[in-house]
């Protein structure tokens, strides 16, 4: 208790310290939301990848690869190579120069005057003032778990302790302060995590050892793992199994290719002066990422050997079932008490890097998307940063209630779902505003409508993770899901996004374009 | 087939692809990130030009006032 209070004290100075720095060098609407457009590549690179990774790639992924093995490794390559050199080679850099032409401050904005369209702008806010806390309620209890685990304090006050102290940072110093403590947060965790990794190796008696002595545990996978197709830590899923669809395509895909679409994300690349920033920033978050989301998966798998070695169990036999405690155990039960209490530091420091950037993208949802746009018709007013905070004081609040009420096993799941509602609802409309000239409104509002409302009914009543928590589908046919096998299993994002795309296509080919001023105003740094 | 040493220890070929390419993509982008480290400092013609613009005019605005 010594190691962690004397850590956390210091942690938080450092941390009141670099916020007080962003509050009082924010004195415009633009700094407040987009950082001054002048924020360095390793700031960039260090923020972007600790609002990415987050304690829901450590402690509720690195649970699923306790579970599941090393198939999630397909999900680290994703992170690195669609997360983070597609996103900002891509993406990035179009986003950042018509970001600017646009004068954009948020991700909706930016599609919103791209296709000059208020009810884009809007409805994409809405989206993320109403999805997006369950994303951040599963961050919160992926550090809420482990303080529970460490401290032996109960869930609930665990997650309303750090909910608290997340609060009071949040709300005063806009993305300056985010950016700046997202820096310092980023170095802490790739310190811990470097460890973590390293002597996880090391206990299993290194890489190739490891992963030989996970191989020959493919003995002690329980029979209903292996009915739906676990072949085994070090192998893939059965092909075709239930198994194989959810870790292909909710894992990998779903988490992978939704990255696209993540507003909180996105507007990280308008804060950059350049594209030299965006280049630089590329090595930084690649490094990032693949220190902490590469190596929590291999140690995530890699629990096993250790636990077995010791106790002769599974890892999820040691926590009796729930996934979301393997990696907090692993950690409290294997490492001296005051790494532990580092690494709980670290934990904090992700989690509220993430969930500040959220809590601010709830903010400016609120304010400039849907208060600015949608019920002010366009009129700008002096009362943005006083209507932001409102936002993320309701964010705060959602994810409390989330966070309280979402079932065991949960964070990974969480995870997937937002990352997968974003994918299909925003990435064909972001994609063609940055690179085609021939994208109409109506295709926009359209592709936009069409992915969200076909992931949200193929959640509800098909989508078995979902609609069997949420039981409508149930209480309107008596059945869990729909349809069968493999349909149940195929993640919402699969169907919707392609559909989003060809609805754009063909609704933009039957629509008036848009007015050749505006695309002339888009484009006119590209 | 290759050995057990060659794929890392892992038995399975997919999931030897998909730990070695983490690390390939992570070199890429450092790679990528060190080839273009100087590139993307100009931005396309107007764009700085535009600023200072907008600049010189807003201070003339604030000069005009009373």
């Amino acid at each position: 208790m010594f190691y962690l209070i004397t850590f956390i004290v210091i942690y938080l100075a450092i941390t009141v310290y670099l916020s007080y720095l962003g509050y009082r060098r924010t004195t415009t609407v633009s700094d407040y939301l987009l950082a001054g457009r002048q924020v360095h590549p390793v700031t960039m690179a260090l923020s972007y990848g600790s609002t990415y990774v987050s304690t829901s790639a450590i402690i509720g992924f690195g649970g699923i690869s306790a579970l599941y093995g090393f198939s999630l490794s397909w999900l680290a390559f994703l992170n690195i190579m669609v997360g983070v050199w597609i996103a900002f080679a891509i993406f990035g850099k179009r986003t950042r120069k018509m970001g600017k032409a646009l004068d954009a401050h948020t991700f909706p904005e930016l599609l919103g005057r791209r296709y000059d369209s208020r009810f884009v702008q809007g409805f994409s806010g809405l989206v993320i003032l109403l999805f997006m806390p369950v994303y951040s309620a599963a961050i919160l209890i992926g550090i809420a778990r482990f303080i529970e685990v460490y401290i032996n304090i109960p869930f609930a006050t665990a997650l309303l302790g750090f909910l608290l102290i997340n609060a009071c940072y949040v709300i005063w110093g806009g993305l300056k302060g985010v950016l700046y403590t997202s820096a310092f947060q980023g170095i802490i965790i790739i310190a811990v995590m470097l460890v973590i990794g390293i002597s996880t190796y090391s206990f299993s008696g290194g890489i190739i050892n490891a992963h030989k002595a996970l191989t020959e545990l493919t003995l002690l996978v329980p029979p209903y793992l292996e009915e739906i197709g676990h072949r085994g830590f070090t192998s893939m899923p059965e092909t075709g199994s239930s198994l194989w669809w959810f870790i292909i395509t909710t894992m990998v895909m779903g988490v992978g290719i939704g990255v696209i679409g993540q507003p909180q994300l996105n507007v990280r690349f308008m804060t950059l002066k350049s594209d030299r920033e965006l280049n630089r920033s590329i090595p930084f978050t690649a490094i990032f990422i693949l220190l902490t989301s590469g190596i929590a998966f291999a140690v995530g798998a890699l629990t096993n050997v250790v636990f077995y070695n010791k106790y002769a169990e599974l890892s999820i036999q040691a926590v009796q079932g729930n996934i979301d405690k393997i990696i907090p155990l692993y950690i409290d039960r294997f490492y001296p008490q005051w790494f532990v209490a580092v690494f709980l530091v670290g934990l904090m420091a992700v989690a509220m890097s993430a969930n500040s950037s959220q809590f601010h993208t709830l903010g400016t949802s609120l304010s400039r998307d849907i208060f600015e746009q949608a019920l002010l018709k366009g009129k700008s007013v002096i009362e943005t940063t006083v209507v932001t905070r409102i936002g993320i004081v309701f964010g705060i609040f959602a994810t409390l209630i989330f966070g309280l009420i979402l079932p065991e096993s949960i964070i990974a799941i969480a995870t997937a779902f937002f990352f997968s509602l974003c994918g299909a609802t925003f990435i064909p409309s972001y994609l063609f505003a940055l690179y085609w000239r021939g994208g109409t409104k109506t295709g926009a509002k359209a592709s936009i409508l069409c992915g969200f409302f076909i992931s949200l009914l193929w959640m509800l009543f098909v989508h078995e993770n979902e609609s069997k928590a949420i039981g409508l589908c149930k209480f309107i046919s008596g059945s869990d899901s729909l349809l069968g096998h493999p349909w149940k299993m195929i993640d919402p994002q699969v169907i919707a996004l392609p559909v989003s795309f060809a609805v754009f296509f063909a609704v933009s080919f039957f629509t008036s374009p848009i007015k050749e001023e505006i695309i002339r105003k888009s484009f006119r740094h590209i | 087939m290759l050995s057990d040493n060659v794929m890392l220890g892992f038995p399975d070929f997919w999931i030897f692809a998909g730990y070695s390419l983490t690390i390939i993509a992570a070199i890429f982008c450092i790679v990528y990130g060190i080839i273009n480290w100087h590139k993307g400092v100009e931005e396309k013609d107007g764009d700085y030009r535009e600023e200072i613009k907008w600049e010189k005019e807003e201070i003339e605005l604030i000069e005009k006032l009373p």
